[in-house]
């Protein structure tokens, strides 16, 4: 695929991440649906009399065209799909958490669809300060599932049985929850949480607190030894308090 | 070229200026050595001593060849405001164009958690330190209009929130001289948002 010219026209798009390329451009990571993360040249966007570089921040929904050959590409053209609302706050660490999740995760030209679908509707829950765990959550599953490392949810991994709703299970990592009563090395977790994370519901508080405990445990296990920097960074305003909290994560 | 090495390891050199090319470099090499060694020599001196002289003020971080900068130094200054901003540049443009008689706060760069930036890189432990002295009444953010630049500001303003101290955001919005349709939406909106009582 090297040697051909590569060309996409208004491809929605997200900014994962930027920096500084030679004197004036900027190297972006976007993520697409059909293309899934690719970098791209934003040549002069970093000038003077750019107009686009507003556009090239994070958490906006953006339609980029580029052209080029190799591992790069040349964005030639880029608008707003709709204004969007732009994330504070809070909501800005969770929307820096995805961000890493993606670029540390994801290879570039791996289409993930449904990871972007996820991801669109993350950062509008986001944005809008309603349901925001629910979406992250949902948002790690459908990532989880692009990968090839798709969670177990609806049955036992040992008797293959259906999930119960009252009944608790020791969710192993790379293996699925197993019927127990005490679990070491594993996230326990009750079949309701179970079932509603399989169904994409999360809306009980509970629920969301155990779905959030099998991501970290999970996610952990695929990131390695070298943790998050956003999730260092989450704000603990929790108790009124401040500063990053480490053991914290983005709600 | 390769004929003298001299003048390779000074074309070499420049290159690390930006904006500066191979063929700049030699322009610029080469107008050193045939017009002006003199300006070459004071150019070098100024250099070596900027370079091995100049370090961050104890206060806020500025660049300066002092313990403390002169703005932090000064008698003149309202103690009880601080302006918290990126890069020792926007102190400049920001003393230039406004009247502000407080004092800065430079970060010397933003929170970036994809490039490994934390608060601890920002040096944000000397800066709670001065909220906690209990001297400062408001904090204003006049960190950049980006995504980090916003994350920055929000991590400030919560410390400062949480020990009883005011923080302001300086406005987003329609520049001076600007028409609204060649606007981006997003500064637009921004800018509806924000709009005040006239």
């Amino acid at each position: 695929m090297s040697g051909a010219t590569n060309k996409a026209n208004l491809q929605p798009a997200y900014v994962l991440h930027s920096r500084p390329y030679r004197d004036t451009s900027l190297l972006l990571e976007v993520l697409t649906p059909e293309f899934g993360r690719v970098g791209l040249i934003a040549r002069g966007a970093r000038g003077p009399k750019s107009k686009i570089r507003a556009l090239l921040q994070p958490f906006r929904g953006l339609l980029v065209s580029w052209s080029g050959r190799g591992e790069l590409y040349t964005l030639n053209n880029v608008e707003e799909v709709t204004p969007t609302r732009s994330l504070h706050g809070d909501g800005l660490a969770s929307g820096f958490y995805l961000n890493e999740l993606l670029m540390r995760l994801t290879e570039r030209h791996d289409p993930h669809p449904r990871t972007f679908s996820g991801y669109v509707r993350a950062i509008e829950a986001l944005a809008v300060g309603a349901a925001g765990p629910r979406a992250l959550r949902l948002f790690e599953k459908y990532l989880l599932e692009d990968l090839g490392y798709g969670l177990l949810l609806d049955h036992d991994a040992v008797t293959l049985e259906a999930i119960e709703e009252d009944q608790l299970y020791c969710y192993e990592i790379e293996r699925g929850p197993v019927a127990a009563q005490t679990c070491v090395g594993g996230v326990m977790m009750r079949g309701h949480s179970l079932i509603s994370l399989h169904n994409d519901e999360l809306e009980d508080p509970d629920s969301l607190q155990e779905a959030k405990r099998l991501m970290r445990s999970v996610l952990g296990w695929y990131l390695g030894a070298r943790p998050l920097r956003s999730r260092e960074m989450v704000y603990a305003v929790v108790d009124g308090g401040i500063g990053w909290s480490r053991d914290d994560e983005p709600r | 070229m390769g004929y003298s090495p001299l003048i390779d390891r000074l074309v070499e050199s420049l290159r690390c200026l930006p904006g500066v090319g191979p063929k700049s470099a030699q322009r610029m090499a080469f107008h050193l050595l045939e017009r002006n060694r003199e300006g070459a020599l004071a150019l070098s001196d100024n250099l070596r001593q900027a370079v091995e002289g100049i370090g961050n003020c104890r206060s806020c971080r500025t660049l300066t060849e002092h313990d403390q900068c002169s703005l932090c130094a000064s008698d003149r200054r309202d103690r009880t405001v601080l302006c918290v901003v990126e890069t020792p540049a926007d102190v400049l443009v920001l003393e230039k164009a406004t009247g502000f008689r407080g004092l800065y706060f430079v970060l010397m760069g933003h929170l970036s958690p994809l490039d490994g930036i934390g608060p601890k890189e920002l040096g944000m432990d000397l800066l709670l330190d001065r909220l906690d002295q209990g001297e400062i009444v408001e904090v204003i953010l006049a960190t950049n209009a980006t995504v980090e630049g916003e994350a920055t500001a929000h991590y400030i303003s919560q410390a400062a929130r949480s020990r009883g101290i005011r923080s302001t955001r300086i406005a987003h919005g329609v520049p001076l001289g600007g028409e609204l349709e060649y606007i981006d939406g997003g500064t637009l909106s921004h800018a509806f948002a924000d709009r005040r009582e006239t």
